[in-house]
Formats: C-alpha cells, sequence, structure tokens
C-alpha cells in the first residue's frame, strides 16, 4: 500500500534520485537518504522553523512537506550557501562576526530565512522586518539581537 | 513521530481527484500540509489514501470581477498577501492574512486548507464570515455551495463531507468606503491567536456608518459573529464603541494551557474595539 516511488530533485545545483516511501518527510529525505544534515529537526510538527530551506527560492518546512511531493522541484539547504571552495559565503560570514550563533541548532534555518529575506530587502530593511522575518525560528539560545546584527551586517551585499 | 503509510496519488485533474475522494472514509486531501501532516505525525489522522492535489492546474488562481474576488482554494496563503487587487477589492484579506503563521508556513499552506481544518485562531476563517464568503464545495457526487457563516460547526469542525473537496472561496464586492481592521493577542510574535477580532465598517460621504461586522475568534466553538447593527448611524465614536462591551457579555470563551476564559473575555472587548476604530479610520481614509 505505500509502494516506494522514485523521487528526483535539485538540491544546491546538482540533481539526486531517490526511492521513498510516500511518508517520507522531505527533512528526513535530505538528512537520511542523502546525508545533507545541515537541514536540522526539531519538533518536526512546524512549529519551529529549524527545519527551513528553500523550495525554488522560497522558505517551506522541510519536515512538513513529504519527499514525494518536491519531485521535480529545486531545493537550497544550508549546504548550499557557502562558496563553491566551501569557504563561508557572506551571509554565514556575517553570523561568525557578529556572534549570530552559540549552539548553532537554529543556524542553518536562520540563514535561508535571512537569505530569502535579503533577496526582498537588500537593503536590510528595518530591524522590525528582520525580526518579522526570522519569528518563524525559534532559536534557543541568542535571543535574536545578535541574529538581527548579523542579517543587518550581511546587507548590502550579495548574500 | 513519523505518519502512518499511505497510498499516495498526485491526480493532474480535479475530476480525477474528486474520484479518488469518493470513497470518503480513509482518504484526506492534501494541499499545504501545514495542519494535515502534523496532524499525521500525532496519528491524530491516518489516512490510508493521501490526495495530493497541487498538481491540479487552476486551483490556485485569484480572479477579481467587479470587485468581487474567486480565490481558488489551493492559494497559498502568502500569495493572497501578496495578491494586491484582492488586497485592493477587501482590505480585511490583508489585514487579517498577514497574521496567518509566519512566511514558511504561509508559502505552503493555503486558503482553503485553513478554511478546512477550522482551527479556532485562524485568521481568514474570521475574515470570510465577515465578508459572508460563499465556498463553493465539490464531490464526485455534484457541486453545491456553503456560506462561510454556516460552514464552520465546531472547532476543527465544517460542513465538508468526507468525499467533499473546497474548491474556491467567493467574497463579494466591498461597498464604497470601507475599511477593515484586525487585532490579535499572542503568547509569542505571530503565534497561535489567543483571542483575535475582525471588522469591517462601510461609511456614507458624511463618514457616517452604513454596515459594520465584528468576528472574534477563541470566544465561541465557531467564529463568532456579532451583531453590531447598533454603529449605524454613528461615526464610530467612543460610546458606541464602547458599547460593544455590552453584545459580548454572556460569552463563555473556555481556558487552556495559556490562558483562561476570563481573560479571553475581557481582551476581546479591547480587540473589538480596536478593529472596529481601525475599520473606521480606514473607511474613511479609503474614499
Ligand atoms: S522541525 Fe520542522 S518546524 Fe520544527
Ligand atoms: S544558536 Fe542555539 S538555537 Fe539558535
Amino acid at each position: 500500500m505505500s509502494d516506494k516511488r522514485v523521487v528526483r530533485v535539485e538540491v544546491n545545483g546538482a540533481w539526486h534520485d531517490g526511492l521513498v516511501e510516500p511518508r517520507r518527510t522531505l527533512s528526513d529525505f535530505l538528512r537520511d537518504d542523502l546525508d545533507l544534515t545541515g537541514t536540522h529537526v526539531a519538533c518536526e510538527n512546524g512549529f519551529c522553523g529549524n527545519c527551513n530551506v528553500l523550495l525554488d527560492g522560497e522558505t517551506v518546512r522541510s519536515c512538513l512537506m513529504f519527499a514525494v511531493q518536491a519531485d521535480g522541484r529545486s531545493l537550497t539547504t544550508v549546504e548550499g550557501l557557502a562558496e563553491p571552495d566551501g569557504t563561508l559565503g557572506r551571509l554565514q560570514q556575517a553570523f561568525h562576526d557578529n556572534h549570530g550563533l552559540q549552539c548553532g541548532f537554529c543556524t542553518p534555518a536562520m540563514l535561508l530565512t535571512a537569505h530569502e529575506y535579503l533577496e526582498a530587502y537588500p537593503d536590510g530593511g528595518t530591524d522590525e522586518q528582520i525580526r518579522e522575518a526570522i519569528s518563524g525560528v525559534i532559536c534557543r539560545c541568542t535571543g535574536y539581537q545578535h541574529i538581527v546584527e548579523s542579517i543587518r551586517a550581511a546587507a548590502g551585499g550579495a548574500a | 513521530m513519523k505518519p502512518a503509510p499511505f497510498a499516495y496519488h498526485a491526480p493532474d485533474t480535479l475530476d480525477e481527484a474528486l474520484e479518488l475522494l469518493a470513497p470518503g472514509d480513509g482518504v484526506r486531501v492534501l494541499a499545504g500540509g501545514q495542519s494535515l501532516v502534523p496532524m499525521m505525525k500525532a496519528r491524530a489522522l491516518r489516512p490510508t489514501v493521501v490526495i495530493d492535489v497541487n498538481r491540479i492546474p487552476g486551483l490556485a488562481v485569484v480572479e477579481e470581477e467587479g470587485g468581487a474576488l474567486r480565490i481558488g482554494a489551493l492559494t497559498r496563503q502568502q500569495a493572497l498577501l501578496d495578491n494586491d487587487v484582492a488586497g485592493r477589492a477587501q482590505p480585511l484579506l490583508h489585514a487579517a492574512g498577514r497574521f496567518a503563521g509566519y512566511l514558511a508556513t504561509r508559502h505552503r499552506g493555503t486558503v482553503g486548507g485553513s478554511l478546512a481544518f477550522a482551527a479556532p485562531w485562524a485568521e481568514l476563517s474570521a475574515a470570510m464570515v465577515a465578508l459572508d464568503a460563499q465556498l463553493e464545495v465539490r464531490s464526485a457526487r455534484g457541486e453545491r455551495t456553503v456560506p462561510a457563516r454556516s460552514f464552520f460547526t465546531g472547532p476543527n469542525e465544517t460542513v465538508l463531507e468526507p468525499d467533499e473537496l473546497l474548491t474556491s472561496v467567493h467574497v463579494p464586492a466591498a461597498a464604497p468606503r470601507t475599511g477593515a481592521g484586525f487585532h490579535e493577542v499572542s503568547a509569542r510574535y505571530r503565534d497561535f491567536a489567543q483571542v483575535a477580532a475582525a471588522a469591517t465598517v462601510t461609511v456614507d460621504d458624511a463618514g457616517v456608518c452604513t454596515a459594520a461586522e465584528l468576528v472574534l475568534l477563541c470566544v465561541a466553538p465557531v467564529p463568532h459573529r456579532v451583531d453590531v447593527a447598533h454603529l449605524v448611524g454613528t461615526t464610530g465614536d467612543a460610546a458606541a464603541l464602547d458599547a460593544v462591551a455590552g453584545l459580548l457579555v454572556g460569552l463563555e470563551p473556555l481556558d487552556d494551557i495559556e490562558v483562561s476564559g476570563t481573560y479571553r473575555s475581557r481582551v476581546a472587548v479591547t480587540l473589538a474595539k480596536r478593529a472596529l476604530g481601525d475599520a473606521f479610520d480606514h473607511a474613511r481614509g479609503a474614499a
């Protein structure tokens, strides 16, 4: 009854095939089948936003999608934010420089959420807009202030 | 937890979807997945067949004609917010919709899904009741139209039969000089509403009210429409707005883990006045 299906997705520019049960979530597919463990899973219920990835450029909760639904689509995970030579991308560097992370658990989702935000507000917008943008991602460490500062610092360049 | 196993179908046409949905029992529609998937993970729902309607063309279209809107059920909540035509035609859709979830959930979550799951805090439910929207429902047996005002039957319950699919929402045109207001409180920024108030007000050239609607969330089992006819003929002055308090006496909102029913009752009065006040201001500004 739950025959496996072939899924073909583009992740960070490279196409991957997988054979999954329909109930396989996108987050489990990324982490366990493709070994892309940068996508973090916490609540697995849509509350915390830590599993956010970009689906065709838009943030989505990867724990609330089935992998089969991503068939033929393009995904960006945190692994895709680094420079091709593996060094930190501009946004990642800004988080590093401005103490935008402590334990780092929320960081992949924060980075992808910030990436989407900076595409819409390249000049960084207001602090309130930044806070609104990241409100869907829970961080248990930083108190958010340094995350807001990191995003502001990254604004203005190619994030 | 992980969802129980299910058979997955992603039909390309509405007819196919309705055919698959016909058995009803054990079959569920997957649209945005923002309500269904968590419920499946909690095993509160264990569908044996899941019908993914995301590949059906035409279900996510928003059309405007003479100020009236037809919103396809698969319209993403964020797409509705990004739709300036819809926002101009019915400002309440944007005023309420921006409180719905977060950007990442609005990118997936759909207008129809929000209504069909009927969460007590669902902002769009309040908006559709206030706007007297008509919901178009299809099944292999036929088609019917259900007013939003009689769609909801309880928390997470609607008149939808298991084999029915909500396909679109028709919102009648707003009268000229109609304004909207929406206010809610939640424990954390943009978290589920503990209480919410949606309001629309229409005024004449002199700024005097000719029609008003008020709908509250989380004070009754379904979105609660309050008869605010007393506002007609007023300018929304303090006395007129204060009189709203008397209309909410007797409501018995429930306690939950976050807040008491008493708190909800009190806050509801304040939010109702704010939402109506905003709607008055907005109506006067929107000549
Ligand atoms: S892990 Fe997906 S929202 Fe928390
Ligand atoms: S840095 Fe630890 S959760 Fe955000």
